[in-house]
């Protein structure tokens, strides 16, 4: 009887311990568990492939969803969302969302309005720009993940090498476009005076994108679009454009900026020591395996515009699938990433400019807050120039970043401009009916 | 004559069954859907403005003369290289199987991994090509990046797998050749231009009108080099139409402008295919 008792308990405690294993914190069986998928960019282990493992790890560890990861080229993820969303396609719960798809997604109802998964005090916590960028025709869409700012990174040791010291410089008194120039070339004279050793002295890291490069007409009193966001004619074919195209043309002609490298190929040139001067991001640090041979400083402006300095800003925000089965979890995580610990983790991971009001004002009172994100903090308040609003960003973005690249190859200037304007007119005709 | 005789009278077309409702699936109907689409508004009104819109594109009419510009010459050069290709490795030497296999490899490799080594190959910084071109004193080419050179990178990308492709038709249409034709002519003192004109090429009728179409076809297509090597520039100068439509489709959302040029490029396609045929039948007779 006292054996049979014995193996009943057994029995009992072998099935009690099977069942409690299987559950998580929050009360998932193991076999019930959500998997939510979420579609981003930034293949590979130091982009956001490998970055974000320790996050998706502890929000499975906290909550029992877990989320299944699908990385792209920053290109491609564009195509991925177009062709997944306007087929309807569920097989995808979140998606990173930039800044500028978003009124672009929300009007083609690819995204899930989030207003009932984030309360009015959640929403407080974002700095007004943030949030508005993710709010399309007073719904929003898209949760900021943080925001982004523009510096000039520049190579000590290169720079020693070539003898060549960076004049005093602060947010009032910037280095010129011209200076950096002036400086690069020097450096590559001294360093490289055949070319053979391939190094770039000054470039744009993300070349032949408009997000980065738009900054230069910007900094001489350019806008980026009509304020209908229809028009590119007076906009683009106008003074500042023509000056800031042709004086970037003459960097590249003049061996100073590159050519035939693209955006994604551009930050390992500089992370390998191939690049004097870089204009990066906040991100930028994140490649580097040399930190102590970097140093960086605010965007430089122009001669005769040092009152218009502008820098690029916005950055990636977090999207649910209309067509989502599992939309509580999406909104789960995506409050996690962009409010909870994942976010802080993210900006600590990634040091990007936070979007969070509380995180912008730790900055601003830490002493101990890097140099990068001290310039940032500083560029968001004062420098960040918006990008261009419109429901046809595709058309707008594709028309400029060849426009960008071609008088990078060599192209006339106002010729690109003024073809730009006409094939922009043309991509945008069927809308304005 | 004997022949086989199918007793089950449906036999054949169960057979063929399988192919048909999937060209219809993955090929007729995507075909109808684009080409009705085409004449729909967004709100699903009939509609010529689509059209409209799209004849008073600049971008458009450019894309269609790079299209038209770049068929013109991808079509004879494909189809002569490898009528070439094939007439050299039609012998009985010693290990002609494995000079078949190498020039038939290039096929293997799929035209987006093919465009992706072409890529570094032709780079203006570091690329093979342009290192020996330095070794003779050559500054280095934009081969993807000026616009006068791009499209001709276009064509060796999709010439070097696709000639390997069409050689293996051509090099089919030699082997069905009887020999003894070869023999008589050589008896008759036929040369060797005398006989290609007058014996092989006239032989190769049928398979030379099947190459072309489906050639055509194949290069007024064509999409993935462009996509991936260029994006259509510099300056337009790679902007194929199929390119265009990807793009309206997939970066623009507009699926209007999509289908249209899609009807158009179909309409082309067709209309090269007739007259080809027509000429080619024409001749015959």
């Amino acid at each position: 009887m006292k054996y049979r008792k014995m193996v009943a308990f057994g029995l009992t405690a072998v099935m009690a311990a099977g069942m409690t294993s299987g559950m998580t914190m929050t009360g998932f069986a193991e076999e019930d568990k959500p998997t939510i998928r979420w579609v981003s960019q930034g293949v590979g282990e130091t982009g956001w492939e490998g970055l974000t493992v320790p996050i998706l790890e502890k929000f499975e560890e906290e909550t029992g969803i877990h989320v299944e990861a699908e990385f792209y080229s920053f290109n491609d993820l564009f195509e991925v969302i177009e062709t997944k969303c306007a087929s309807g396609n569920a097989d995808f719960d979140v998606m990173s969302v930039d800044v500028t798809y978003v009124s672009k997604y929300g009007s083609s109802g690819y995204l899930e309005p989030l207003d009932p998964y984030f309360t009015d005090e959640d929403k407080a916590k974002w700095d007004e720009a943030s949030y508005t960028a993710g709010v399309w025709e007073d719904t929003m869409y898209a949760a900021p993940e943080n925001t982004s700012c523009q510096e000039l990174y520049y190579n000590k040791t290169l720079l020693e090498e070539a003898g060549i010291e960076l004049p005093e410089n602060d947010a009032e008194h910037r280095l010129t476009y011209e200076q950096v120039a002036d400086m690069a070339k020097q450096a590559q004279e001294a360093l490289d005076p055949d070319g053979s050793k391939g190094i770039i002295g000054l470039d744009f890291q993300q070349v032949s994108r408009i997000y980065q490069m738009n900054m230069l007409p910007n900094s001489m009193g350019g806008a980026n679009i009509s304020e209908d966001g229809y028009s590119l004619d007076g906009v683009v074919n106008t003074e500042p454009w023509i000056k800031a195209m042709t004086w970037y043309q003459g960097l590249v002609n003049d061996g100073i900026a590159s050519r035939g490298y693209d955006a994604d190929q551009l930050g390992d040139m500089f992370y390998s020591g191939k690049m004097v001067f870089m204009v990066g991001g906040t991100w930028t640090r994140n490649g580097m395996t040399c930190d102590d041979e970097i140093d960086c400083t605010y965007a430089p402006c122009f001669e005769g515009y040092e009152d218009k300095v502008a820098t690029s800003t916005g950055s990636w925000y977090f999207g649910i699938n209309s067509q989502s089965e599992n939309k509580d979890a999406a909104a789960e995580f995506i409050k996690y990433f962009t409010l909870g610990e994942g976010s802080d983790m993210w900006l600590s991971i990634n040091g990007d400019v936070p979007s969070r009001l509380d995180k912008q004002e730790e900055i601003a009172n830490d002493e101990n807050a890097t140099k990068d994100m001290k310039i940032a903090a500083y560029e968001a308040a004062n420098t960040a120039y918006p990008r261009a609003v419109t429901p046809v960003f595709g058309e707008y973005s594709t028309i400029l970043d060849q426009a960008w690249e071609d008088v990078r190859n060599g192209a006339d200037v106002e010729d690109t401009l003024n073809y730009a304007v006409e094939q922009f007119d043309s991509a945008v005709a069927s809308y304005k009916q | 004559m004997g022949g086989i005789h199918i007793k089950n009278k449906w036999l054949p077309y169960v057979l063929v069954a399988p192919t048909v409702v999937l060209i219809c699936v993955f090929k007729i109907y995507p075909i109808i859907i684009s080409v009705v689409q085409a004449f729909l508004s967004k709100d699903g009104a009939v509609t010529l403005d689509n059209y409209k819109f799209l004849f008073a594109d600049k971008t458009f009419w450019n894309s269609l003369k790079v299209t038209l510009k770049f068929n013109l010459m991808i079509i004879p050069i494909q189809i002569i290289v490898s009528f070439i290709m094939a007439m050299l490795v039609n012998t009985h030497i010693k290990g002609i199987e494995s000079i078949r296999t190498i020039l038939y490899l290039p096929f293997c490799v799929s035209l987006s991994v093919s465009t992706v080594i072409w890529q570094m190959l032709l780079n203006v910084n570091n690329g093979v090509v342009n290192s020996i071109l330095g070794t003779f004193g050559v500054k280095p080419i934009g081969f993807l990046i000026d616009k006068n050179w791009a499209l001709l990178s276009i064509i060796l990308i999709s010439s070097w797998r696709g000639c390997a492709y069409w050689m293996m038709f051509f090099l089919a249409g030699l082997k069905g050749i009887d020999l003894s034709v070869y023999e008589s002519a050589k008896m008759d003192g036929s040369g060797f231009f005398s006989t290609l004109f007058r014996i092989t090429i006239p032989l190769l009728k049928n398979t030379s009108l099947f190459v072309l179409v489906a050639n055509t076809t194949a290069n007024f297509l064509l999409f993935a080099p462009v996509q991936i090597a260029t994006e259509g520039g510099p300056q337009g100068s790679t902007n194929l139409l199929m390119y265009e439509a990807y793009k309206s489709a997939f970066v623009y959302s507009n699926r209007q402008r999509q289908a249209c040029i899609v009807t158009i490029l179909l309409v082309i396609v067709v209309g090269i295919c007739v007259i080809q045929n027509k000429f080619m039948t024409e001749k015959e007779a």
